[in-house]
């Protein structure tokens, strides 16, 4: 196929500190190309130098054999090239129509109108969501949706994406993976950025793997193994810590004591009579699809949101019937919940790893002092960095800074911080590099084995059956199948799930 | 005034909810494996006569393994049997009676005195006492679901001499005792109605007290395993609507005067019979499929427990199953039989595949 965009030796530096090295890197009409790699491996700044969200230190971009200068993402757009970016760009208040045709308004707007094309237009994409909700109203995967729908109706010849999978249910990625193949037939070319190599081997064309801010490989899906990308992106073989085989013959815990019994839970008709039990020393893993109540009821648990005002259910912790309307007591009494969305949820990004940590600390009412100790604070935060093995300059890093890895782990030692009874992770390896999923789901085990109810949600299937110990299937606002690991498949948890 | 609001509200100790079904009590569908060694109207109680297994079938006593070949037959319906130390059987009737069978006293009958009249479960000593849980002092055994909807604890232990015939009372006020167990020193009982299994001293200066509870079934009769521990049967699940109505008196009170009892809102042993039977929070059948985790009046349920009463594993029967009502179970010869009410059968399921698990 015939080459149509080509970026030649772009090189990005940040005070000196190169992101990206020489980088060369071509696109094929028409293809699907995925692009892998570590957190920090540079794959987001070169798909933001060619929507021109950054500008490049050097190197030349062509299009159609022409080379072009892209220095802002007007000018992208107007060169046909349009991207979903990681973190959401939409106006939160404003309606998902309003969202969909911002920048591309009439003289005259009549709302009517706009509802009934967004609703056709998302129709004809398979996108479930109505137009005339505002986008502050919309969870994670619908606003992914949403953007997804306004790169396309750009019409845009090259689309780039990055993780666009990330918030959204196997459902929803199926036919997510189903738009692109009409895309393609729509002559539009995709790059999509992925850390689910799986995504990357069933459906694209080509796949490019970066390290540190160089190519390390491109060539051709049919070409890479699992094991192949995993070895070009880490540099190392990850052997039997992710996914694998062997994973399905280790031990699993026993149930111990239990800890949590949520019974008859109800939140308007989002939890309905949603009931299970947590036990002591054990990986209690949630699947559901989106909607299926999954975060909300650990919200619920956590005091992030309240259960219905009348018959709303009994959460019992260690026996003791709970009800909080805040989530500070609830952190008090040891529940610690590990937000999905650690970006809006888990940290204060302009805030630095131990500030970040010492701050968890604080609301737990662990601190020695009243006022503020900065000798504690860099203790703990040695601490933790240490344990958690976080990369960073130092601990006086801002967390914005971080890899997404890294990130997470930080929202994880500011929940360990707290000293929990009881943790619950919801996606815990959302945006996060293979490298560092491996050593989340290291933290997370070690948590089981010194005996802490440990509760995991997630949507991807290989990571449920992966890390838990008994696994509870989530559908339409309650948990309606158990599993116990061992009998456990990809198949019967997802009848479960969707029938 | 903070208990007025958790009334009104529903909450805290006014809160009608149901422990969940899970851990050891997953739900699964062992019980649809189990195979159907006898099919028969109603089996009710199982028991060890001189070696071999019987089950009670209305007022028939049957051998299990035989094709059912009648081994005694009553005026009155069998409410409960244990096999005694001397090969013999004692039989409990719906009447309040009690006759032996089958050994050096067969045809023995010891006559109800007042307040046991409604032996639901037995266990006999080798000092020829016969302890006797009695479910209601107002209700005969047929009548549980009325017991249940008028929310008594009139239950009671009572040990029988069974040489004299003297009945002495152990301990009063039950929520209908419906199965006992003998641990060498003290005796468990099933307290249906709590969903609980209650430690009972004989030394009647001790209380009881709770030694498994938040049980999601109504709890009956129980027996010992081969290995530590024991088995439990659970005749119907607990339902957050049935639970709502115990709390509405009046509602009760119409339904009871009003309405036959097959069509309660009350646990039963077997539904789905008939389209008059009320909807059980409905929308659970989708394409005509009953879905196996919809809130349902019967259910299946075994359960086996550890040397501490804590349960291990568990069979199931799920709401789209076949083997509700599950009343009693024994192990024999490596199996464990079933008598399965609600269905109509005996079944039977090798343990060492329980114990596997």
């Amino acid at each position: 196929m015939a080459v149509i965009l080509q970026m030649k030796s772009i090189t990005k530096e940040y005070k000196g500190v190169p992101v990206l090295k020489n980088v060369d890197f071509d696109l094929e009409e028409k293809e699907i190309h995925a692009l892998l790699g570590e957190n920090g491996a540079g794959k987001s700044t070169l798909t933001k130098i060619l929507a021109g969200a950054v500008t490049p230190t050097k190197g030349e971009i062509v299009l159609d054999g022409k080379p072009i200068k892209i220095n802002h993402p007007t000018d992208g757009i107007a060169h046909g090239i349009a991207m979903v970016f990681q973190e959401t760009s939409l106006v939160p208040s404003l309606t998902v129509a309003q969202n969909l045709f911002l920048g591309k308004e009439k003289f005259y707007n009549r709302l009517r109108t706009i509802y009934i094309a967004a609703q056709q237009f998302l129709q004809s994409l398979n996108f479930s969501v109505s137009p005339s909700v505002t986008v502050a109203r919309l969870g994670a995967a619908q606003k992914q949706m949403v953007e997804i729908a306004r790169a396309v109706y750009y019409n845009a010849r090259i689309i780039i994406f990055d993780e666009p999978t990330a918030p959204l249910t196997p459902e929803e990625k199926h036919h997510f993976f189903a738009l692109l193949k009409r895309l393609r037939k729509a002559d539009v070319t995709t790059i999509f950025i992925t850390h689910v190599l799986e995504e990357a081997l069933q459906s694209a064309d080509r796949i490019t793997v970066l390290r540190d801010g160089e190519i390390v490989v491109t060539d051709a899906a049919s070409n890479f193994t699992r094991d192949r990308i995993v070895q070009a992106m880490v540099g190392r073989p990850l052997g039997g810590e992710l996914y694998d085989a062997s994973s399905k013959g280790r031990k699993r815990r026993k149930a111990g004591r239990m800890v949590l019994s949520v019974q008859n839970l109800s939140m308007q008709n989002i939890v309905r009579n949603n009931s299970f039990s947590v036990f002591a020393g054990q990986i209690t893993g949630i699947f559901g699809l989106v909607g299926s109540g999954r975060t909300e009821t650990a919200k619920i648990i956590a005091g992030v949101v309240k259960r219905d005002l009348v018959h709303g259910g009994e959460v019992k912790l260690e026996g003791r019937s709970i009800r909080y309307r805040v989530p500070s007591p609830a952190v008090k009494d040891g529940i610690i919940y590990v937000t999905e969305d650690r970006k809006i949820e888990g940290f204060f990004e302009t805030m630095s790893i131990a500030q970040n940590i010492y701050i968890g600390a604080i609301t737990a009412g662990l601190t020695k002092s009243f006022i503020v100790n900065m000798s504690e604070m860099r203790k703990l935060a040695e601490r933790w960095t240490e344990t958690l093995n976080i990369k960073a300059t130092d601990n006086n890093a801002r967390v914005i800074e971080l890899s997404g890895g890294n990130q997470q782990k930080v929202v994880i030692a500011k929940a360990l911080a707290q000293r929990p009874k009881l943790i619950i992770f919801d996606e815990p390896t959302r945006g996060v590099d293979v490298g560092a999923i491996a050593e989340i789901h290291q933290i997370i085990n070690k948590l089981a084995d010194d005996g802490l109810p440990v509760v995991v949600i997630s949507s991807y299937l290989p990571e449920i059956l992966h890390l838990s110990d008994r696994i509870l299937v989530s559908r339409q606002g309650r948990i309606v199948e158990e599993f116990n690991a061992a009998e456990a498949t990809e198949t019967k948890i997802m009848y479960a799930a969707v029938h | 005034m903070i208990k007025m609001i958790n009334k009104y509200l529903g909450r805290g100790e006014f809160s009608i909810t149901v422990p969940p079904m899970d851990g050891a009590l997953m739900p699964n569908e062992l019980l649809e494996e189990t195979e159907k060694l006898l099919i028969v109207d109603a089996p009710d109680c199982l028991a060890i006569m001189n070696g071999v297994p019987v089950v009670s079938s209305r007022s028939r006593v049957l051998e299990v393994d035989t094709g059912g070949k009648e081994v005694a037959r009553f005026d009155a319906e069998i409410s409960c049997m244990t096999g005694l130390p001397n090969g013999g059987l004692a039989v409990g009737l719906s009447d309040g009676r009690i006759t032996l069978v089958n050994g050096p006293d067969s045809g023995k009958i010891i006559k109800p005195i007042e307040g046991a009249k409604c032996p639901t479960a037995m266990h006999a000593d080798s000092d020829n006492n016969l302890f006797v849980t009695h479910g209601s002092s107002t209700n005969n055994y047929n009548d549980w679901k009325k017991d249940l909807m008028e929310k008594n604890s009139s239950g009671s232990l009572w040990r029988v001499e069974m040489a004299t015939g003297k009945q002495t009372k152990i301990c009063g006020g039950l929520a209908f005792p419906y199965g006992i167990y003998y641990d060498g020193e003290t005796f468990i009982v099933a307290e249906s109605w709590r969903s609980q299994l209650l430690r009972i001293f004989l030394d009647a200066s001790k209380p009881s007290e709770e030694v498994l509870g938040h049980l999601p079934g109504y709890v009956s009769r129980m027996a010992p395993a081969q290995k530590d521990g024991i088995w439990l049967t659970a005749f119907a699940p607990r339902s957050q609507l049935v639970e709502f109505v115990l709390r509405e008196k009046r509602y009760r009170r119409l339904m009871m005067e009003n309405i036959h009892p097959d069509f309660w809102l009350a646990p039963t042993l077997r539904s789905n019979k008939t389209h008059f039977e009320s909807l059980q929070a409905g929308g659970v059948k989708v394409l005509g499929i009953l879905k196996p985790w919809s809130p349902a009046r019967s259910y299946g349920l075994v359960i086996r427990l550890d040397s501490n009463f804590q349960p291990v594993t568990s069979l199931h029967s799920r709401a789209d199953g076949s083997r509700h009502g599950i009343t009693s179970c024994i192990e024999h010869n490596g199996r464990l039989l079933m008598a399965v009410k609600g269905d109509g059968m005996v079944a039977s399921y090798p343990v060492d595949r329980i114990e596997k698990r």
